[in-house]
């Protein structure tokens, strides 16, 4: 079968085990020995800087850093659909006009009491 | 007045004089020197209000606080500032340092004037001395994206300023704050009066920032270096607040009906900037947008034009200066350890430098409003005027509140508890001047909460 030998004491990941191989395609498995091989490379990669006895900072993810970029800048990725159009306007037009109207029927309503004296103002020295 | 601007002055040719082994110690303690003379403004003997009155710049109880506060801030920044350049070349240092002091006595002056348009030149003239720290000192590419958005955002919202000045200034005669206070209400009818409010307004709405056109803070407060950060959060800010103070009181009838928007703006603002904090993965952009929520309640504050709107704005200001400071200052201490800003990658430093996250604790229950801490003492009072103003505001400060909780709890949670990441080692333990600039950030604080009288502005 593969050519593929784990590291001493590693243990064989479970795409290649042979008591697993019965009803497989040879393509499948050529595929599996080949993204196990990318995974071993990285976990490598990682393993040699992480044990590096000189390193002072931290190890550097590439995908956390896309990441962190994708999510600070949402604007390049944003596209108007109707979902989103939805989002906008839900939370960033209409409850400006539902509080403007709230508020200001409310003020009104506090005004005409005002100028009807009923409505019951106590003195307060500060306010 | 000129005992405080002078040696503000005379701190530049100490920045190019000193030998460069004495740079950093003998400008901390000039300035500190000047915070610690400039305290004596706190006491105002005055009746008519008007302190250390000269012809051009006086002082008063709603200015004293933000001055000091301005003072307080420069030693501060030279303490948090002195890591990060070492690796510089020797007169790169001593220009920062020059960049520092001028930016504090453009502030000086803008808080002190009396004059409205040398507040307005000052105001403008503080753009600069930050351009040129967010720019050239900032870490990532993205802070000239950052110094572009700041630099317009903020001047395409005073020059409507600077127009409304100056047809005031023709209609008046006069723009000396000691006689605009008492000249007669404006008739203001027209439309074009009505454009005129805006005009006065839309600059300080655009710094303190009003959340429609807040974009520019989370881009420049994160670019900017620590001491940038700082006296951006700090101060920078309260100008905006104190501008909006002081030219209310000249804009009254129309204020009722217009001020509505913006209003509605800030408290909405409050809420949706809250909200985004709970999605931030950098560290400076969470405290940058928590700037945001809590100015957004000061601008509340300040458009319903009550006396305890007012004061509690004022001390919500001072509160929130003190606070975001230190927040930037312990992100900083972070960030110069991890050199990266992203709240993942610098967690559970509570096992690792147990005396940093005691101030993180403290900087975080201020940022929450904890009582009885000042903070609180602002918020209370605003959202109880903005209560009486109308009941509804409750709805949105109250859950205001409970964002801010939220949030604070998050960033405390985040950067402090859970497990630390694997790959991380050879974290230097905490500097003496780090615990020294927390210290000098929450002392304050904490002594307001003694006598909090002098940040209560004109109630007091």
């Amino acid at each position: 079968m593969a050519d593929y030998r784990e590291a001493p004491l590693a243990s064989r990941p479970k795409t290649l085990d042979p008591n697993e191989y019965f009803n497989l395609s040879p393509n499948h498995r050529r595929s599996e020995e080949d993204r196990a091989a990318l995974r071993a490379n990285l976990k490598r990669q990682y393993q040699t800087q992480l044990n590096n006895p000189h390193r002072k900072e931290l190890v550097e993810d590439p995908a956390l850093t896309r990441w962190v970029y994708a999510r600070a800048n949402p604007y390049l990725t944003f596209k108007p659909t109707f979902k989103t159009s939805l989002m906008g306007a839900m939370f960033g037009v209409v409850p400006l006009f539902v509080l403007y109207y709230v508020f200001k029927t409310d003020r009104d309503r506090k005004e005409e009491q005002i100028k009807a004296g009923t409505l019951e103002r106590k003195f307060s020295l500060s306010s | 007045m000129l005992k405080i601007l002078i040696p503000t002055l005379m701190l530049i040719p100490t920045a190019w004089g000193a030998p460069a082994k004495w740079l950093w110690p003998t400008t901390l303690a000039h300035s500190l020197v000047i915070a610690l003379i400039s305290l004596t403004w706190l006491k105002n003997m005055s009746e008519t209000g008007w302190t250390s009155l000269g012809l051009y710049m006086a002082t008063d109880p709603l200015s004293t606080p933000l001055l000091v506060l301005t003072c307080w801030l420069l030693p501060l920044m030279i303490l948090a500032s002195q890591n990060h350049t070492a690796l510089e070349p020797l007169n790169r240092q001593r220009m920062y340092i020059t960049l520092l002091t001028s930016l504090q006595f453009f502030l000086i002056l803008a808080f002190s004037a009396t004059e409205v348009i040398m507040f307005y030149v000052m105001f403008e003239a503080t753009l600069i001395p930050t351009l040129i720290i967010i720019t050239r000192w900032g870490n990532q590419t993205e802070r000239l994206n950052a110094g572009i958005y700041f630099l317009f955002y903020t001047l395409a919202g005073s020059l409507p300023l600077l127009v409304a000045l100056l047809l005031l200034q023709n209609s008046t005669g006069t723009l000396s704050l000691l006689t605009l206070q008492f000249s007669d209400p404006l008739q203001l009818t027209s439309y074009a009066d009505k454009l005129w409010w805006a005009g006065c307004l839309l600059a300080f709405l655009v710094k303190m920032p009003l959340y429609g056109v807040h974009l520019w803070l989370p881009k420049a407060h994160v670019e900017a270096p620590v001491a940038g950060s700082m006296i951006l959060a700090a101060v920078l800010l309260k100008l905006g607040g104190y501008g909006m103070m002081r030219m209310i009181v000249m804009l009254d009838p129309l204020t009722k009906d217009l001020s509505y928007p913006f209003i509605i703006f800030a408290l909405w603002g409050v809420i949706m900037t809250g909200s985004i904090c709970l999605r931030q993965t950098d560290l400076k952009s969470l405290i940058a947008y928590s700037s945001v929520s809590h100015m957004g309640l000061v601008v509340g504050g300040i458009l319903i034009q009550t006396p305890w709107g007012f004061s509690g704005a004022l001390i919500l200001m001072i509160a929130h200066g003190l606070t975001s400071s230190a927040l930037f200052c312990l992100a900083n201490t972070n960030y110069e350890r991890t050199h990266s800003r992203t709240m993942l990658l610098a967690r559970g430093l509570q096992m690792v430098l147990p005396l940093m996250t005691a101030w993180w604790f403290i900087a975080s229950l201020a940022n929450l409003a904890l009582p009885p801490l000042p903070n609180l003492m602002g918020e209370l009072m605003i959202i109880t005027s903005l209560f009486n103003w109308s009941w509804w505001t409750l709805a949105l400060t109250g859950a205001g509140t409970l964002i801010t909780a939220s949030y604070s709890l998050y960033m405390f949670l985040m950067t402090q508890r859970g497990p630390i990441p694997a790959h991380m080692i050879a974290l230097e333990p905490t500097h003496s001047r780090e615990h020294l600039l927390m210290a000098l950030h929450l002392l304050p604080l904490v002594l307001l909460m003694l006598k909090p009288e002098l940040i209560w502005g004109w109630a007091y």
